[in-house]
């Protein structure tokens, strides 16, 4: 009967109970709030949900990126903003062959403060097209870094045109292991994050190759959960833990720099602090 | 008498003028894409981890309980409250009214048989356990197990049937594991719950036998509607096969929220409470003794992509089964297609050009195609008796 009443609890939950005794800080590199978020989760209750899952910093855009301005005057502490070209949703697939995008980015740049550019969908040659060879001049012109979902293709063709210029390479391009040392490897200004991604760590539990290249690599990841709608924001928390529980199973220096350093640092040499 | 036969002549082109082949004919890829979703019906086969799964008795018994408001605390409602055979075993409503307000629609019953995986979440492993979730779930009839034994026990036709079917005194058993029989009971019965043939699969078997007559009686719209499924809709990607789904879970773009500040985490939730159960196939309830029926149980393990992913349903009998979507927040056909033409892609997460579910953008004339060879998926429903 006890075992009942456990499977109970677990029904009326809906989700893993799991206690992780993980008080670790996170920083989350990759979190979105659009505008259909704001009405369901207005900037105190947002921040609420951050601190809540222990995140030190998160990184943020948002479409439109009224949403970034919205939370980081709430909670300047909390909030790296980062600038997504994207005005509304549905800029997604035309943003890149769209010659507005630059003069709305130019406009953003000098009006607020940003880390970077971002997150941004790119692949292939279109990231020699002219707007995204804009977006990585501005970016170099402001010292400030690019968070590309790209392929790798598309992230070299970055480094071709500022070979000085930092990327966070969202989602660490889908890519195998093998291909994202190589990466790693050959530009010391690429970082990348772990968001929606499930493969390095299946189960909760350092996938072997993907262990050795954390260790290989202890500068240059981080962790984030991505949130492309608002209910993805109830994920924040689940993720935090999820993140604390694979990242226990390293060295403590290196799993302080997955979890928070790495983002830290970038954020910090972004806003000149 | 000219003008008679020409009035007859005219009257026959416009009666078949929608039963003709399609043109340009379907290709060779899209007649094997058509082909694999049959033959229908599949064979029956019972379900190893329930040892009274085709037994006549138990499916009898199965049928009682289905029906039984003893099976509810208040004695008010039961399984068919929610799933109305009148009603394709459904009940019509957008989320389901028990004795609160779920958070899903009821899922139709019918072929399950075919399913590794049970409810809008998955959230079982088996016919039968998912059958224990409604008795136990207090927005459902919520007796406990302790009062199903009471009930089962001391009503002399069903502790009758009970014995006959288990080889138990249902007095005697564990209340655990009357619960468990009553559910394998009410499991064998709803496997015999299955949709017949359909026009759909008329055409298909034409196809196949190359039989042109028999292949034109299949409406052009739903000819023109089947090739945009199996084609440019990349509807049959996640529908596939002849039960119409992959059996697995999907987010297309539908808000999860149950109501304001919480949201239903679906398949994510739904492994989180298949893992946590004791009645999964892992358990000591499982009658598969080589446990091969659990090897999927062993290896599932939630993904941060399963957070607000639901079953894709089949498509089976869909026409008849409306509202749409785990909350039934589509109200019609006509409304699922428009979401699918229309879907907001960046609510979905990865790149454009790697994700497989995009706007379709179709025209009027496509909608109302898909729509008429969705129609063709209807066939009548059978359940034993």
């Amino acid at each position: 009967m006890r075992r009942l009443a456990v499977f109970a609890v677990m029904l009326a939950l809906g989700a893993d109970t799991v206690a992780a005794d993980q008080n670790r800080p996170i920083v989350d590199a990759h979190i979105h709030y659009s505008h259909d978020t704001w009405d369901v989760l207005p900037p105190p209750e947002a921040i609420k949900v951050l601190r809540q899952a222990g995140v030190k910093k998160a990184f943020v855009s948002s479409s439109s990126d009224d949403g970034t301005q919205m939370l980081y005057r709430t909670a300047p502490d909390l909030i790296v903003p980062v600038l997504r070209p994207y005005r509304k949703r549905g800029e997604l697939s035309s943003w890149v062959r769209d010659p507005s995008i630059v003069a709305h980015v130019e406009a953003r740049l000098k009006a607020n403060t940003y880390a970077g550019i971002g997150e941004f969908h790119v692949f292939g040659a279109d990231a020699d097209l002219p707007v995204m060879r804009s977006l990585v001049a501005f970016a170099k012109a402001r010292k400030i870094f690019l968070h590309a979902h790209s392929d790798a293709d598309a992230v070299e063709r970055i480094f071709k045109q500022d070979p000085d210029a930092r990327v966070l390479w969202a989602h660490s391009g889908f890519d195998r292991p093998d291909n994202v040392r190589a990466m790693l490897a050959k530009h010391k200004m690429l970082w990348a994050d772990l968001a929606f991604r499930n493969d390095y760590a299946p189960g909760g539990r350092l996938d072997a190759p993907w262990k050795q290249l954390i260790l290989d690599f202890p500068d240059r990841f981080m962790v984030g959960t991505d949130t492309p709608s608002p209910e993805r924001w109830y994920y924040v928390v689940e993720h935090a833990k999820f993140s604390r529980t694979w990242i226990a199973e390293l060295p403590p220096d290196v799993a302080d720099n997955v979890a928070f350093r790495n983002a830290e640092r970038l954020a910090a040499w972004a806003l000149g602090q | 008498m000219r003008l008679a036969a020409l009035l007859l002549a005219t009257a026959l082109a416009v009666a078949h003028a929608d039963a003709q082949p399609l043109t340009p004919p379907f290709d060779d890829t899209e007649r094997a894409a058509i082909l694999a979703h049959g033959p229908w019906p599949p064979a029956r086969v019972n379900d190893p981890s329930n040892r009274v799964s085709g037994k006549p008795e138990a499916i009898a018994l199965g049928r009682r309980l289905f029906f039984d408001t003893r099976l509810s605390r208040e004695r008010n409602r039961s399984c068919a409250t929610c799933h109305d055979p009148e009603k394709s075993f459904t009940d019509g409503r957008a989320r389901s009214l028990g004795r609160a307000l779920h958070d899903r629609n009821a899922i139709a019953l019918a072929n399950l048989s075919l399913n590794r995986w049970f409810g809008w979440a998955g959230a079982s492993d088996s016919l039968w356990a998912h059958s224990i979730r409604p008795i136990l779930d207090d927005k459902e009839l919520a007796l406990s197990p302790g009062e199903l034994h009471k009930r089962v026990s001391t009503d002399r036709n069903t502790a009758a049937r009970y014995a006959k079917v288990f080889g138990l005194q249902a007095d005697a058993d564990d209340p655990e594991l009357v619960l468990v029989n009553v559910a394998k009971a009410l499991a064998a019965f709803q496997e015999t719950i299955v949709t017949g043939r359909t026009p759909f699969d008329e055409f298909r078997d034409a196809l196949e036998r190359n039989d042109r007559p028999a292949q034109a009686r299949y409406p052009l719209a739903a000819q023109r509607g089947l090739r945009l499924f199996v084609g440019r809709g990349r509807c049959a990607a996640c529908h596939l096969g002849p039960n119409f789904t992959s059996g697995e879970f999907e987010d297309v773009g539908i808000p999860f929220f149950a109501e304001k500040g919480r949201v239903d985490p679906g398949r994510h939730g739904g492994i989180a409470a298949l893992r946590a159960s004791p009645f999964n196939l892992l358990g000591r309830y499982n009658d598969d003794a080589g446990r091969s029926s659990a090897l999927a149980t062993q290896h599932v393990e939630p993904l941060h992509r399963n957070w607000g992913e639901f079953r894709v349903p089949s498509l089976r009998n869909v026409a008849r089964t409306a509202p749409y979507m785990h909350n039934g927040s589509l109200p019609t056909l006509a409304a699922v297609v428009r979401h699918y033409s229309e879907v907001d892609e960046e609510r979905l997460h990865g790149a454009p050009e790697r994700r497989l579910l995009k706007p379709l953008r179709l025209s009027q004339q496509e909608k109302t195609d898909l729509i008429a060879f969705l129609r063709t998926l209807s066939g009548p429903v059978a359940a034993a008796n």
